[in-house]
């Protein structure tokens, strides 16, 4: 009976472990082609430009590899650049604690036929340099394989997104206005405290 | 309807028909002698519950960014040392404004010098909406950290308003649920930004509406302040002035005896290390939470609240226990207390630097906000008694201390990565424990400190010591006799030993005064 137990203990042990420490990046294979419409360099508009993304599995690779595949996920990364400084967005190797990848693109069911999507960059994507990077998942949920747009170090065809500021006239102009309105309220206390104690002092 | 009783210490007639205008019972200064928080009569409760809302307000205001980084940081393409900056800038303002207000308070009286300044910084926390760089984000947590220093008129209106006895009570609780705000606002901001993210606004929209609330909360708590308030239990400092009753002093001298005295620059410093160290923790504690344990931002968020809530019961405990100490061991009970409770919450503090588990770390910390917000309310159970003329300027000297401390343990622990946040929290502890210590070196000669009994000289008065403060010109004139009265009834310092008979007409004075 303890040693019953005690196997159950190891396997929920060894479940929890597994889930605990995710999936190591290093040890996904490179085995995705992926390109995205932006050029190197170029500035894009968050909530109104597009990125055109296209993705396929690299034919050097022999055939059969991406039998594990069931769905892709195309995530919008942060470059080097952008997480200078900021440990939010930092890299590491084990995917469940990575936070380099903050934004998915699209998720579908892979298809070993040459993919793309276009997709409208989203209102609360914040200025920054960026790269596309699109994982391959199996039926657990679980990355087995990635590809992307930029080169191992990072280097390569990054592009910038400009985020929308957020800033209306309207509060700008309604700020001003109870800034004032504080302000002004503050004189006319004064005033009247003056006044109230010159009368109250002449009675 | 000024009383000109105030010029004759009073035959226990007139302070029976004094006793008739007010709601709660007084002392010879008008001064209440009782605590009653659910009362709001007016002058003494109300005035408690118009310092302690109005200084929340400032606190939630200051605060507000923090809960909201996760949004802020990626609208304004912030860096680490940008939030660092700002979170150092936030609480350095206040340093020399807790002075000015300190000043302000001693010449134009609380109630003014509270609702000028939570009026005048007002407009950082609205123009918070407007800004799209660092620069601007760093500037406005500068200007809407000015209005900590309401702290000061706080502490302040309610040494004007109630008596020796309970001043340690009334500034504690006034305080601490001040303090608060601090912990209220990491679910307040958060809260308000989902529902205006509800309605339709985008992300970096939302953050921007949701700062109007304390905006305007703030501005709605001054005029309260300026409309319901009152500065002294007789009425308005300009009235008072007005008719003499209340003689208008000079900034030079009440400057001058603030800055002289030793023991409110011993206050200044240890003040630094039980509410600077609080300021530090409000700053860097949901971060702490959430990068060690890998909690979310919203569990992180709810931990760092708590610290700041704990104020509700545990700042007033402080001025409790200095009031309790008080009445059995007088001032000597006093310093005691807050050495022991200061000390505890630096042992406290590198106990948690050293916790692995995240429910020993919150039992640890929950353990150290007691202490460390108790040793607040201690230390201004004591302030009071520093000066009485320049009680503005001890008062804002303490607390701008107390932002020192914040701005020192930030830059030296917790800026850049010279130190992990766990090493960085013991050694803070550390720095707690010895910069405690000073508060061995206070001694008052009419009560004695915490090695030493009071002094027998024949001179070591209470009044000797606060009338130490006038020159024999000023008291010619009669301007002592705010000092004079308060001297009266401070003899309750002298703890058990009040009885005993050194000075037979204080006493008599002073037990007529007690009706």
């Amino acid at each position: 009976m303890e040693g019953h137990g005690l196997l159950v203990g190891a396997i929920l042990l060894l479940c929890l472990t597994h889930t605990c420490y995710g999936v190591l990046f290093s040890s996904l294979q490179h085995s995705l082609v992926v390109t995205a419409s932006p050029q190197q360099g170029q500035l894009l508009k968050a909530g109104e430009d597009k990125i055109e993304v296209t993705w396929q599995l690299n034919m050097t690779f022999p055939a059969g590899s991406d039998s594990a595949y069931k769905s892709v996920k195309v995530k919008l990364c942060y470059a080097p650049i952008s997480q200078k400084d900021r440990a939010w967005r930092k890299t590491n190797d084990n995917l469940s604690k990575d936070k380099t990848c903050q934004f998915t693109m699209v998720a579908e069911a892979y298809n070993d036929a040459v993919q793309t999507f276009q997709w409208t960059i989203a209102r609360d994507i914040p200025t920054a340099t960026y790269f596309v990077r699109a994982y391959a998942l199996d039926s657990q949920g679980t990355q087995v394989a990635y590809g992307q747009t930029t080169d191992g170090h990072k280097t390569t065809n990054l592009f910038d997104i400009q985020g929308i500021s957020g800033r209306h006239v309207s509060l700008d102009i309604a700020s001003a206005c109870f800034s004032a309105f504080s302000l002004l309220a503050l004189c006319g206390f004064f005033l009247a405290e003056k006044r109230r104690t010159k009368l109250s002092h002449n009675k | 309807m000024l009383s000109t009783e105030l010029e004759k210490p009073g035959t226990t007639m007139e302070i029976e028909s004094d006793q008739k205008k007010f709601a709660l019972p007084v002392d010879s200064e008008h001064k209440s002698i009782e605590f009653r928080l659910f009362s709001v009569a007016a002058p003494h409760m109300r005035a408690f519950h118009l310092s302690w809302i109005s200084f929340f307000s400032c606190f939630v205001s200051t605060f507000a960014t923090p809960p909201l980084l996760p949004v802020i940081r990626d609208n304004l393409n912030l860096t680490a040392t940008d939030i660092g900056n700002a979170g150092i800038a936030s609480v350095s303002g206040a340093v020399f404004a807790r002075l000015a207000m300190g000043t302000a308070c001693d010449l134009f009286g609380p109630r003014l010098a509270s609702a000028s300044l939570i009026l005048l910084t007002a407009p950082a926390v609205f123009c918070t909406c407007t800004i799209d760089s660092a620069v601007g984000f760093l500037l406005v947590r500068f200007f809407t950290g000015f209005s900590l220093a309401t702290f000061v008129s706080t502490q302040f209106w309610m040494s004007s308003m109630f008596s020796a006895k309970v001043v340690g009570t009334a500034n504690a609780v006034a305080g601490g649920w001040g303090n608060m705000g601090g912990g209220a606002t990491q679910l307040i901001m958060p809260l308000v930004f989902s529902v205006i993210r509800d309605i339709g606004a985008t992300k970096f929209t939302a953050w921007r509406i949701a700062f109007f609330i304390p905006g305007f909360f703030q501005t709605l708590t001054a005029f309260a302040v300026l409309i319901l308030g009152q500065d002294m239990p007789d009425g308005n400092f300009w009235n008072l002035q007005k008719t003499g009753s209340k003689p208008k002093d000079k900034f030079s001298k009440v400057f001058y005896h603030g800055v002289t005295n030793y023991r409110g620059w011993i206050l200044a410093l240890t003040y630094g290390y039980c509410f600077g160290v609080e300021l530090t923790i409000d700053n860097i504690i949901a971060e702490y939470f959430y990068d060690k344990f890998n909690l979310n931002l919203h569990t992180a968020g709810i931990i760092a609240a708590s610290f700041g809530l704990a104020n509700l019961f545990s700042r007033p405990s402080g001025g409790i226990i200095s009031d309790i100490m008080a009445r059995r061991f007088g001032m000597r009970g006093r310093l005691w207390a807050l050495w022991t409770m200061q000390t505890l919450g630096g042992v406290f503090c590198v106990i948690l630097g050293q916790m692995g588990s995240l429910s020993a770390a919150i039992l640890v910390m929950i353990i150290f906000s007691i202490f460390v917000q108790a040793a607040c309310g201690l230390t201004f159970g004591v302030v009071p008694f520093v000066s009485r003329r320049a009680l503005g300027v001890i008062s804002g000297m303490t607390g701008g201390g107390g932002n020192v401390g914040a701005v020192l343990t930030q830059l030296i622990f917790f800026k850049g990565s010279k130190y992990s946040k766990e090493t960085g929290i013991t050694l803070m502890g550390i720095m707690i424990i010895c910069c405690t210590l000073p508060i061995t070196l206070i001694y008052f000669p009419q009560w004695g400190g915490m090695f030493c009994g009071p002094s027998s000289k024949a001179t070591a008065t209470e009044e000797d010591y606060y009338l130490s403060e006038w020159t024999s010109q000023e008291k010619e004139k009669g301007f002592h006799q705010a000092s004079l009265k308060f001297a009266d009834n401070s003899i309750s310092e002298r703890g058990q030993r009040v009885n005993s008979a050194s000075t037979p007409s204080d006493d008599n004075e002073s037990t007529t005064a007690r009706v």
